[in-house]
């Protein structure tokens, strides 16, 4: 049955005027990516009362463009500037912007493509193999699940934290800490808000990623000078191994897969969304390396990896959708709002009833990912010239955009202002060398994990670890953490270390 | 800023009503949402807002000022000047449970320029099918607190829970942090808990597809042709737990411009497509103008405040 609403949905892009909407999508995806504070939701908030007037399978095509675009766009700014252009491309610098530096940008722009395009379309396929236990899936994963994944997510920070895990443990408690502030999501009550209503909802999340990420990095621009890849003479100017990049994903494709498995997966978690799901992906590839220590220094490996998993997510954040219309994310979060608007209900029957819009949003963000990857990879020839750029002409910029971008999300001057502050603790962290996504990731991770470790509690009757000991899919995951904290002490042991010499 | 916006609704207030009345709208009409787009309230807004633009002859902007449970919005639009070119769309009871136990900044609901109420949800409460349980009484009398998922304890429908279950002296226990109402159905078909209490348009679908069992559904007339109501089944007052989608503006819009955008809200609910929107979407409308929507809401927080010390608790 759902394969005729696929070829339905991709005759029509094949034959219809419909294609012009992914690609419009696909424009729209790449420029709300690129640009720092700018993302997803915020270009699929924007365009909703837009597809008002679409015809709804014309307003799939449209918004998966948008959504299977921008984590592309996002890792572009991250590799070139040291700036994730959406927040899941965060894990995307540590070894991005290292090739930028050393002139190998078009290297990492090859790979991050290739990454994003076939961590994309894995995703989906891993959706469509799903559908028929999609149901049985969502119901296994309850909140003892969903907490013991936050555990899962807190134990990938304590051991990336390599030779700086009292930092790292720092700057995660903290972020922590920062979780707490606002409205306990459990009982109601107001915590840390500073007498403000501007804290009820705790801190926003976008303004403290721009701030930390995009806004602490200009002024260490700013401040150095020059411009990004400063360290190259004249004559090397001229941008190669893009076609490196595309081949050396598909010689590391168990990178590839890992990648794509972690974020189909994670995505399919409401509430975790892409940052856990690239910081994880490139936490295990850093472990399960051979040569953790080339991390960091750009191992091209480490930019494939959080970069597949960025947009397999959007195949399993897919998962609680056409198991039960509930959203994953909050990009199908809007996906199912736009649906509402054209006066389609969306419930557990969704994939029965609509089918067309389903299958129109697969088809839509499996050609997005692969159109705007082969677009970045025309286009990267030329986007490499950012980084010749003087810093005194490009801070001012990306300041601006960003600052703009952080305000029209939700038309808050606090959350601009939140976004400085954010700035320049997160240069001072540079500074000092704490890790900010360590910060970032806590933050993200601590709602989910404060709220679900309540719920079991309730939910168990007190009895949370007796709980936890009858549910396989429990034990399971509890296996996951174990094996992530010792991991590095195993790596250690003469047994390990003969097998990998 | 506090005194530049004094300043301006002072001056508005010398200024406004001769100028407004006799050309009003002269200007586009500005219709806050209290949350992010693609939720209930603000598909209702969405829905009506082309049709009001048609029939006063303005522009209907959708403004979405999400925040605070809603609270951000509210006062947004209570703050604003009583021209008649801001208006909202307003949670009640998920407004007023704040405003009565002191919680709330920025409005106050009881003078509010109430406009007219486009829809009445109604609740009903729903087990999993093979649980057992046939009636609110298996529920009552497990012998512990029977669970009930919920979003938060401010939410609405976890207020009508509270204070339903404390009129019978049923003992509930209220597992809150799901993220939204269809979170909490699912929290049931997990099996976390034994029962929800939800608007019906909410569980309709899982019923439909055998995901959950409605046992009755809060409402004087039956609205769904196989599941009891509370008042057939003796339960008086919980017919008047419902969730409002209600339009209302700040203090003091003249009556004459009160009615004109009661007279425009009606109209619009009622025309073919939005009628069409409810048919399809399952949103019900149920559209009253703002005579006696403002006489419910004050009826509303009359009963609401009775049970000031159940909300307490």
């Amino acid at each position: 049955m759902g394969f005729d609403a696929l070829l339905d949905a991709l005759l029509t892009v094949a034959t219809g005027g419909s294609a012009i909407y992914v690609l419009l999508g696909v424009m729209l995806g790449l420029c709300f990516g690129v640009i720092p504070g700018l993302g997803g939701t915020t270009a699929l908030a924007l365009l909703i009362p837009v597809t008002f007037t679409m015809e709804s399978l014309d307003a799939m095509y449209l918004a998966g463009g948008v959504m299977g675009a921008t984590s592309f766009g996002g890792s572009l700014t991250a590799i070139l500037l040291n700036t994730p252009g959406t927040a899941p491309n965060a894990a995307t610098t540590f070894d991005g912007y290292p090739l930028a530096k050393q002139g190998k940008a078009g290297l990492a722009i090859g790979a991050a493509a290739t990454a994003s395009a076939s961590g994309g379309v894995l995703g989906l396929l891993t959706l469509l193999l799903v559908i028929p236990i999609a149901r049985d899936l969502v119901l296994a994963f309850g909140p003892a699940e969903f907490f013991l994944l936050t555990i899962l997510g807190l134990a990938a920070i304590a051991v990336s934290a390599r030779g700086k895990l009292l930092r790292g443990l720092i700057a995660g408690g903290v972020g922590l800490m920062l979780a707490f502030v606002g409205s306990d999501t459990v009982s109601g009550e107001l915590r840390f808000t500073l007498g403000s209503d501007y804290l009820w909802d705790g801190i926003p999340l976008v303004p403290v990623l721009t701030g930390m990420f995009a806004l602490s990095q200009m002024i260490e621009l700013g401040l150095k000078g020059g411009s990004v890849a400063a360290a190259i003479e004249e004559g090397q100017t001229r941008i190669a191994g893009i076609r490196d990049g595309v081949v050396s994903v598909f010689r590391h494709w168990t990178v590839l897969v890992r990648g794509s498995a972690i974020g189909t997966l994670i995505g399919a978690i409401p509430g975790l969304g892409g940052t856990v799901a690239s910081f994880i992906a490139y936490t295990s590839t850093v472990q399960s390396s051979r040569d953790p220590e080339s991390f960091g220094k750009g191992n091209i490996v480490g930019v494939i990896a959080p970069e597949a998993a960025n947009n397999a997510k959007d195949g399993g954040s897919l998962v609680p959708t056409v198991a039960f219309g509930i959203p994953g994310s909050a990009e199908t979060a809007l996906f199912l709002g736009i649906l509402v608007l054209h006066g389609i209900d969306p419930g557990p029957s969704i994939l029965l009833d609509n089918q067309r819009e389903v299958y129109g949003l697969i088809v839509a963000l499996t050609l997005s990912a692969i159109g705007a990857s082969i677009l970045g990879l025309i286009l990267a020839r030329w986007l490499v010239l950012i980084t010749f750029i003087n810093v005194h002409v490009l801070v001012p910029v990306v300041v601006t955009v960003s600052l703009t971008g952080v305000f029209v999300l939700e038309g808050r001057m606090g959350d601009v202002i939140l976004a400085m502050v954010m700035g320049i603790v997160g240069y001072l962290m540079l500074r000092f060398d704490y890790p900010r996504l360590t910060l970032v990731i806590a933050l993200v991770l601590g709602e989910t994990a404060e709220r679900s470790f309540h719920q079991t509690q309730m939910i168990s009757d007190y009895d949370m670890l007796g709980f936890m000991a009858a549910r396989p899919q429990s034990l399971i995951l509890i296996a996951l953490i174990v094996l992530t904290l010792l991991l590095p002490g195993l790596r250690r042991l003469p047994v390990f270390r003969r097998k990998a010499a | 800023m506090r005194h530049l916006s004094l300043l301006t609704a002072l001056a508005a207030l010398v200024a406004a009503p001769a100028l407004a009345q006799d050309d009003w709208p002269s200007e586009p009409i500005t219709f806050v949402v209290p949350y992010s787009p693609g939720g209930g309230f603000d598909e209702y807004a969405r829905a009506v807002a082309p049709e009001m633009e048609r029939i006063l002859g303005t522009e209907v902007v959708i403004e979405n000022i999400p925040g605070a449970g809603g609270q951000r919005g509210a006062s947004t639009v209570y703050r604003a000047d009583p021209d008649g070119y801001t208006i909202g769309i307003w949670n009640v009871p998920g407004l007023t449970v704040p405003q009565l136990m002191g919680q709330s900044s920025g409005y106050d609901l009881t003078d509010v320029t109430w406009i007219g109420n486009l829809a009445t949800s109604r609740y009903a409460l729903a087990v999993q099918p093979d649980s057992g349980y046939e009636s609110l009484e298996d529920l009552c009398s497990m012998g512990e607190p029977f669970k009930h998922s919920d979003t938060g304890p401010a939410s609405t429908s976890s207020v009508t829970a509270r204070i339903a279950m404390s009129l019978i002296d049923c003992p509930i226990q209220n597992i809150t942090g799901y993220k939204g109402s269809t979170d909490t159905i699912i929290g049931l078909m997990r099996g976390e808990v034994d029962a929800t209490i939800k608007p019906i348009a909410s569980l309709y679908n899982y019923a439909e597809s055998g995901d959950v069992k409605m046992l009755m559904t809060l409402e004087d007339e039956r609205s769904l042709p196989d599941v009891p109501t509370s008042t057939e089944l003796g339960y008086e007052d919980f017919a008047n737990f419902t969730l409002r989608r209600i339009v209302g503006g700040p203090p003091g819009i003249p009556a004459e411009i009160q009615q004109r955008l009661s007279d425009a809200l009606i109209e619009a609910a009622n025309s073919e497509a939005v009628q069409e929107w409810s048919e399809s979407s399952n949103r019900p409308l149920d559209p009253v103008g703002y005579e006696e929507a403002s006489a419910e809401m004050t009826e509303l927080m009359d009963f609401y405040t009775q049970y000031k010390d159940v909300l307490a608790e």
